[in-house]
């Protein structure tokens, strides 16, 4: 067999995968109050367009984005708006949010009919995934409209769609794969369209090759449309790592794909540009994968945007076992949760349950300098002397070493064998610098 | 719904089974095999330099980190490490004294002063035995004369395998000899398949990886022919095996990078076989490594790796 494509270095965690991977796609039931964050992305925060009181109907904006950098929120329900409060959200931060109270019967999605899509312009797509509120939704939530609008000096010639779903546990993408295939198709299609590219490279790590046949038998009669298998690891879906393993090219340190031609956009993403332009629906709901060893009936449920994970995690049977981390986002990334009460947003992937089992809390040690966090840094940074440099306080070494580089992935504290938390330190170094940098 | 043993630590969530406590465990258990041949050589000799020396550097560190306030880390298995490595360097017959000085030495002065395990740049165990090699002869004239339990081999006062490479291999052991069963100057001269065994393992688990052993071997085999002495009896006699797998690639005083690390084994390698050639008869191993771990620093500086994408700016 030939190689399969990759990038260099990365780890190879336990996938976990089936836990949830045959789970077809079931909505999650309406919560008795939603609570939509009017900052749901990287970029400055919605202004409400409703108040306390007010009764919004389903796919209502109801917070209007004041900045380029920003993207409109929906109602996730029909019902009425109980409080415009500052409410907590999943890393702990205050933000102003919409709770509604939803009506006991919820209308369908009245969904809009015969659109011709291959009649779009690019403008239009950006203004279509504009108005519906489109993020990334792979976790970062970057506003999609601001990613499909490249500089004009930088042309893009290639789209491609993060099928890897690197991230453990996570199975969300994988079934959009399998059960919205088309529409995830017709979805880049139209980011090629906005952006004027030549080509759509689907990259699919190897471990869903079920997902390629689906795609490869859909996407036959496309000429601009490639599906390359990807070898399974993490942080294959990286979006520098993903642009090299399937095209070669490196984007620079501190550049955006658009500097080698590319966009990168997630499976989600896909589909929902394509619900926005086919159906005119906006982003309210997303496919959330509630698993891991503590969950009872692991599942992939379509959530209302604001729905408390507490509610998810009830409609998969509650917890099992002895639960001792509950992750909004993947186990590489996602962040830890105190309680099950943080709403969804546009970025949540997926809701896992990590038992005592499984967990190792071990206690930091000093660095031994062995160089497996050197081995496995995908963008070839010295994570063990950037924490050197934090606890020394020097920023500039910090940022010599690579601080700023850093795009998280946790694959140097994973391998680390004195348990050293390295994302945190980067987390720290990278405010420090910026602090220092704007003086 | 049970949610109260839950904890906020940053992410990543999962993490491989990689320990420091694992990984000197897989250390020890790599340097069983010539520490039961050095047993079974030099019998009570031997377990009575180990008993010492593991003893004394497992006390030192408890004391020192007590001392100094700090956790106390002896599970962490850094102080046995060093000293069974320690003992393995030593001949079989040698005051109890000097045993208990070079531990110290290691210890306390070249690691716990520094800021503990991981600060350190000498190799403990290298630094406490060169210490007591330079240390006023001591090696020489307590040898033999103040060693008070019976048994075992003299290695000191018959000439070492090492010996003969200044001054010509006529009489010297044979390569299979170095390889199984020659008695030289440390206790750990046993052998060199059995050291080789124990790399063998380190390389499986992942502890080491092979760039420093291999050039220190190399180096040393090609820049002995180029001189003109024989490449192979240079890497089997003395302790080239046991500083190439065990001393020289201990993680915290080698270089952090692959290229350093080749860099790091060159020096080592070269140093080694001039300090042979033209230097002293003992020590040139533990000599050339702690020459190689004094340019670690600058070795890290130089050979950094560029960032995913960065272009050299030429
Ligand atoms: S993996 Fe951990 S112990 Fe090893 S060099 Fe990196 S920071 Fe140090
Ligand atoms: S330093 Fe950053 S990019 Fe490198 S492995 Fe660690 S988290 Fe990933």
């Amino acid at each position: 067999m030939a190689e399969l494509k990759t990038f260099k270095g990365g780890i190879h965690p336990p996938y976990n995968k089936e836990l949830a991977s045959g789970k077809a796609i079931k909505a999650a039931p309406i919560p008795s109050e939603v609570v939509i964050h009017l900052q749901q992305h990287i970029g400055a925060p919605c202004e409400p367009l409703v108040k306390e009181g007010d009764r919004v109907e389903l796919g209502q904006k109801i917070g209007e984005a004041q900045a380029f950098v920003s993207a409109p929120v929906h109602a996730s329900v029909s019902g009425t708006v109980k409080a415009i409060t500052e409410v907590p959200n999943f890393t702990g931060a205050k933000v102003k949010s919409v709770i509604i109270t939803p009506d006991p019967e919820q209308p369908e999605f009245q969904k809009r009919t015969g659109k011709d899509l291959d009649a779009l312009t690019a403008e239009e797509v950006r203004e279509i995934a504009k108005e519906a509120g489109l993020v990334g939704m792979g976790g970062a939530a970057f506003p999609t409209h601001v990613k499909i609008t490249p500089p004009k000096d930088k042309p893009i010639d290639i789209v491609i769609i993060n099928a890897c779903e690197c991230e453990p546990f996570l199975t969300c993408d994988h079934r959009l794969l399998l059960e919205r295939t088309d529409d995830l198709i017709a979805g880049a299609r139209l980011l090629k369209t906005a952006v004027g590219a030549g080509k759509v490279i689907f990259g699919v790590e190897a471990n869903k090759m079920d997902a390629v046949d689906a795609l490869r038998s859909r996407a036959s009669s496309y000429p601009d449309v490639e599906v390359e298998v990807l070898e399974v690891k993490y942080p294959e879906g990286a979006e520098k790592m993903l642009i090299f393993a399937l095209t070669g090219r490196k984007v620079p340190p501190g550049k955006l794909p658009s500097e080698v031609g590319c966009l990168v956009q997630n499976v989600g993403t896909a589909v929902a540009l394509y619900e926005a332009a086919a159906w005119g629906k906006p982003l309210y709901e997303r496919v959330v994968t509630v698993t891991g060893p503590g969950v009872r009936e692991p599942a992939n449920l379509l959530a209302r945007i604001g729905t408390p994970i507490s509610v998810l995690l009830e409609a998969c049977g509650g917890l099992v076992g002895n639960p001792v981390k509950l992750i909004m986002g993947g186990p590489m990334t996602g962040w830890a949760q105190k309680d099950a009460s943080a709403p969804v947003v546009k970025g949540t992937s997926g809701v896992v349950v990590l038992t005592s089992d499984v967990v190792d809390l071990g206690e930091e040690s000093e660095c031994v300098r062995c160089g497996k966090c050197v081995e496995v840094c995908p963008m070839f940074l010295s994570p063990n002397f950037i924490v050197q440099s934090v606890k020394r306080g020097q920023w500039d070494k910090a940022e010599m070493w690579g601080a700023l580089d850093c795009f998280e992935c946790g694959c140097c504290s994973f391998e680390c064998p004195a348990y050293i938390p390295h994302v945190q330190y980067v987390r720290k170094a990278k405010a420090e610098i910026a602090a220092l940098k704007k003086k | 719904m049970a949610m109260d043993n839950l904890v906020l630590t940053p992410p990543p969530h999962l993490r491989s089974k990689e320990q420091t406590a694992v990984a000197m465990r897989d250390v020890l258990i790599a340097l069983a095999p010539i520490t039961i041949a050095a047993l079974v050589a030099f019998t009570y000799n031997a377990l009575f330099n180990i008993a010492v020396c593991v003893g004394s550097a497992m006390f030192f560190e408890l004391v020192a980190r007590k001392i100094r306030k700090k956790k106390v880390t002896l599970s962490d298995g850094s102080a046995a490490v060093t000293g069974l490595l320690l003992a393995l360097l030593l001949p079989a017959k040698i005051h109890w004294l000097n045993m208990i000085i070079a531990s110290f030495v290691a210890v306390v002065i070249v690691k716990e002063l520094m800021g503990g395990l991981g600060r350190n740049i000498f190799n403990p165990a290298l630094f406490g035995f060169v210490f007591i090699l330079i240390g006023s002869g001591f090696l020489a004239s307590w040898t033999g004369h103040l060693g008070f339990l019976p048994g075992g081999f003299d290695g000191v006062q018959a000439a070492t395998p090492v010996a003969y490479i200044k001054h010509g291999l006529q009489g010297a052991p044979s390569y299979a000899a170095l390889l199984f069963a020659n008695y030289g100057g440390a206790i750990s001269e046993v052998g060199c398949f059995w050291i080789l065994l124990g790399g063998a393992y380190l390389l499986y688990r992942k502890v080491i990886n092979w760039v420093i052993p291999v050039t220190i071997l190399a180096t040393v085999f090609i820049l002995a022919y180029i001189l003109g002495s024989d490449g192979l009896y240079q890497i089997l006699a003395g302790g080239v095996m046991l500083g190439a797998f065990f001393m020289a690639t201990d993680w915290v005083t080698s270089p952090m990078y692959r290229w350093g690390q080749a860099v790091f084994g060159l020096i080592i390698g070269i140093c080694i076989v001039l300090i042979r050639l033209y230097g002293g008869p003992s020590g040139a191993v533990a000599y050339s490594i702690l020459i190689g771990n004094a340019f670690v620093p600058l070795l890290d500086k130089v050979f950094k790796p560029k960032r995913f994408g960065e272009v050299v700016a030429a």
